[in-house]
């Protein structure tokens, strides 16, 4: 009972500090969003491998492409409920954070060009 | 025995229309998808290529899957993205079009 009583204190502080974290761990450079994970959900580790084929690859994609992406669905012009619902609990921040930690990320994408006619064997 | 062997059926036949279901769109023809490409690499076929009012570069497309290429020009097409250009561009396509350049775009070569 005494103990409980004893470390109440020491909860709150915790708990504060856990309020405080995600603010640094998105000014860190190179770090990973804490939001960064309900992303990989479904666009697969680090954005690179989407979970279903009409998903898409997040990683090395334009950050500043994804940011507005990401304003598009918050805001309703882009029309998605997976990703409406998602975009509406984020923050100015959270959006630079997560935009700029996909964008680093190692990418299968490219800038595609039409290319040759096709090459007989 | 039998039972255990009709569980798993019956575990399985939902999980395999939820992998076919999303599939189904993309019978495209990538030549002919080469051709049709043409109009889009104006823009995405030129690396770090600015959209302007706002300015923000328009997206790599090279490696994301056909399946994804096809939704997102339907999407544009049907105006649940908001953006003047590509519902233009993507308004002036047939099903069968976003299909060929969707099976393109997926396997395009890599710009020089």
């Amino acid at each position: 009972m005494k103990r409980s009583i004893a470390s109440f204190p020491s909860l709150v502080l915790s708990a504060a500090l856990l309020g405080l974290a995600p603010a640094g761990a998105a000014l860190a450079q190179g770090a990973t969003p804490e939001k960064a994970a309900v992303c990989a959900a479904c666009h697969g580790e680090r954005g690179a491998k989407p979970i279903a084929p009409n998903y898409p690859v997040l990683a090395g994609q334009y950050a500043n492409y994804l940011e507005r992406a990401l304003h598009e669905y918050k805001s309703g012009d882009r029309k998605n409920p997976i990703m409406g619902a998602q975009a509406a609990s984020l923050s100015e921040d959270d959006i630079k954070a997560l935009a700029t930690y996909f964008a680093e990320q190692d990418s299968p994408l490219y800038t595609p060009s039409v290319g040759d006619a096709p090459q007989q064997p | 025995m039998k039972s255990a062997r009709w569980g798993a059926i019956a575990l399985a036949a939902p999980l395999a229309f939820l992998l076919a279901a999303p599939v189904q769109a993309a019978d495209g023809n990538v030549e002919a998808g080469r051709v049709k490409a043409n109009t889009c690499m104006g823009c995405h076929g030129i690396p770090k290529y600015n959209n302007v009012y706002p300015t923000y570069r328009v997206p790599k497309l090279g490696g994301q899957s056909a399946e994804y290429l096809a939704a997102a020009l339907n999407e544009y097409k049907q105006g649940n993205r908001a953006h003047g250009t590509m519902h233009a561009q993507a308004s002036s396509l047939s099903e069968q079009d976003i299909a060929d350049i969707a099976a393109f775009l997926a396997t395009a070569p890599k710009h020089p």
